[in-house]
């Protein structure tokens, strides 16, 4: 393999890293505060791949605006959600089988809900941007997926403002390292559970219009992504935001070379190939990480 | 209430214990005999089969409260185990037998690096295995791959012999489920469940308790695999490792009531009578009504049908107000 390729790929990866990074980082968001791990986010995956699609065939919108109204749309859908469904799981400091159970559900539910409305055809979204290439020098970037890193990294910024530029970020932050405290300190657990649930499934919503805008799409699309972004925050360590940048870049560098040595039909199987040497690598697996730092605490 | 009156009851809820489920199986044995058609055999072989799937799933899920999504996978390597087994002229008891040994081992390899993990990140791991299993299935040149594998049949074909087979697969399966959980080995496995950290000091080796209900509930699970691909003559990567299956054999503990003997019996047949007729009708519904389904039981009786049963039987109790009520 020559170095302009070598360079590509790796280009290619640094770029995947970052729509990697929005997808997880609402389930960490969710998973710090509540300590609920979100089996539906792939449904909001996929609902936020066909609302960025509906937009776009309907109102001839620019998928780069749909994904910009699906943060305040799923924010609410998310809140609407939690109403219904989520504020009725006993509250607790791991994760439940209840909770498990009921997102599992919802989120079977909100996949066969898409195949009822958008069938099992697939989708994608076609613009001037979708074929068209940046040449800079010997390297060549997709131009989509330059736009796509380009919002991953805006979105990411903002959440960072917002976590620790607002009291917002501060309660969701103090429930996250410690639920008791935060609460002694005066954190209204119910309304920032509430407001990190919307929040969750905004970034899903969103991260779904941003791969739609990459990759065609049915309703079965968010399950490939789930097992990845599981595999991303299990990789950064759970409760960390850094971390999910880390697992993003890793997960999207084993992704995009492995091409070069795994042929094509298996490539579905890495993400898990990855999570099953991580846990190697970390006997006790994460659970054990994260009891570890609470022993320190 | 006297003292002898409480051995009585004791005694005839003992006698009742065994009585009852001797007579259902009396029934289901007998049942071919009084002549029904094909279409209701085979609505309970499907039931019965299903009752492998779910009461060993329990012994995970139920028992030590591992939820596992990846059933799939031993179901499937059960039937194909099974088939290919058939195929090279092995008797159906012994390949069955295989059937069972293959998934087992398969559960050991699956579970030696997910069982490390805890509660939900077993489950979605489980995801992942069931994912990465049913892809490598389907490229899989020796099995025929995506086009799926047939099974010669020798003889002709035996309706009441399938039948037969289910029934006994169902029978021990409820017989280990009763087993395990009067044992050291369930106690052992509840008391993981409820607190792992607690097991552990109490000289409990979770990981390992772990890994042989997981086991166990393979080896169950990819038996009715086999029993399945024994009946239906062809099986394919999407039949029998698909995520529907791995949903379904979750589902129907759920339905009956989760970490009980009876209630994932109850469920599977449930399932198997009712999704029959779901799949037929409305073929695009089945996997949204079932996360309604999931949904609603979590949210309004997690215990299950079994769970709802007890409900009833205590509001009956209080409304009649009986004597041992009353004088405590």
């Amino acid at each position: 393999m020559s170095t302009v390729d070598f360079l590509n790929l790796l280009v290619s990866a640094f770029l995947l890293a970052g729509v990697y990074a929005v997808m997880s980082v609402g389930m960490t968001v969710i998973y710090g505060v509540m300590k609920i791990v979100n089996l539906a986010h792939a449904g909001f995956l996929m609902l936020g791949a066909y609302f960025v699609y509906e937009l776009f065939e309907r109102f001839h919108l620019d998928p780069l605006i749909g994904v910009v109204l699906t943060y305040p749309a799923f924010y609410f859908f998310g809140i609407a959600i939690h109403w219904l469904i989520v504020r009725r799981i006993p509250r607790s400091d791991v994760p439940t089988t209840t909770s498990l159970l009921l997102l599992f559900g919802l989120w079977l539910v909100l996949q066969n809900l898409g195949y009822i409305i958008w069938g099992n055809a697939d989708r994608s979204i076609l613009t001037s941007r979708t074929f068209s290439t940046i040449q800079l020098g010997p390297l060549i970037f997709p131009t989509v997926r330059l736009v796509v890193f380009g919002a991953a990294v805006v979105s990411l910024l903002a959440l960072e403002i917002l976590l620790h530029r607002t009291w917002f970020g501060r309660s969701v932050r103090a429930l996250m390292q410690n639920s008791e405290s935060g609460q002694l300190v005066g954190v209204n657990v119910e309304k920032t559970a509430r407001t990190a649930f919307g929040l969750g499934v905004a970034f899903a919503g969103a991260a779904g219009g941003l791969l739609a805008m990459m990759y065609s799409f049915t309703p079965d699309f968010g399950g490939a992504f789930l097992l990845r972004a599981f595999v991303i925050i299990v990789l950064g360590g759970l409760e960390s935001f850094g971390g999910v940048a880390i697992g993003a870049l890793i997960l999207s560098l084993v992704e995009t070379f492995s091409i070069l040595v795994i042929p094509s039909g298996y490539q579905p199987a890495i993400s898990f190939s990855l999570l099953a040497l991580g846990l190697v690598i970390l006997p006790g697996g994460v659970a054990g990480l994260w009891n570890r730092r609470q022993r320190l605490t | 209430m006297t003292e002898t009156a409480k051995q009585k009851e004791a005694f005839f809820s003992g006698a009742a214990r065994l009585a009852i489920p001797s007579l259902l199986l009396g029934v289901l044995a007998v049942f071919p005999l009084a002549g029904p058609g094909p279409n209701a055999i085979r609505l309970l072989f499907v039931s019965l089969m299903w009752v492998s799937c779910s009461v060993g799933w329990n012994i995970l899920g139920g028992f030590a409260g591992q939820i596992s999504f990846g059933f799939a996978v031993f179901y499937g390597l059960g039937s194909y185990a099974a088939a290919i087994s058939l195929n090279a002229g092995i008797p159906r008891p012994l390949a069955l037998l295989i059937a069972a040994t293959v998934a087992a081992f398969a559960s050991v390899l699956v579970g030696i690096p997910t069982l490390r993990l805890r509660g939900p990140y077993f489950a979605i791991a489980t995801i992942g295995v069931s994912e990465a299993v049913r892809v490598v299935m389907t490229n899989l040149q020796f099995t025929g791959g995506a086009s799926g594998y047939r099974i010669t049949e020798r003889g002709a074909f035996n309706q009441h012999l399938h039948y037969y087979v289910a029934l006994i697969l169902a029978a021990i399966a409820v017989g280990l489920s009763v087993l395990v959980r009067r044992s050291k080995f369930g106690l052992a496995l509840l008391s993981i469940r409820e607190d792992e950290d607690a097991a552990a000091d109490l000289g409990v080796n979770p990981f390992l308790c772990k890994l042989e209900a997981h086991a166990l509930g393979a080896a169950l699970t990819g038996a009715a695999g086999g029993v399945y691909a024994g009946y239906s003559d062809f099986i394919h990567p999407p039949g029998v490792f698909g995520f529907d299956i791995s949903v379904a054999i979750l589902l129907m503990p759920t339905i009956g009531g989760i970490g009980t003997i009876w209630g994932p019996v109850i469920g599977a047949v449930v399932y198997g009578l009712i999704h029959e007729e779901l799949i037929a009708s409305f073929p695009e519904f089945h996997l949204l009504l079932y996360g309604l389904l999931l949904i609603l039981i979590i949210l309004f009786e997690p215990g299950g049908v079994e769970g709802l049963f007890e409900k009833l039987i205590r509001f009956a109790r209080t409304r009649s107000g009986s004597g041992s009520h009353s004088e405590a």
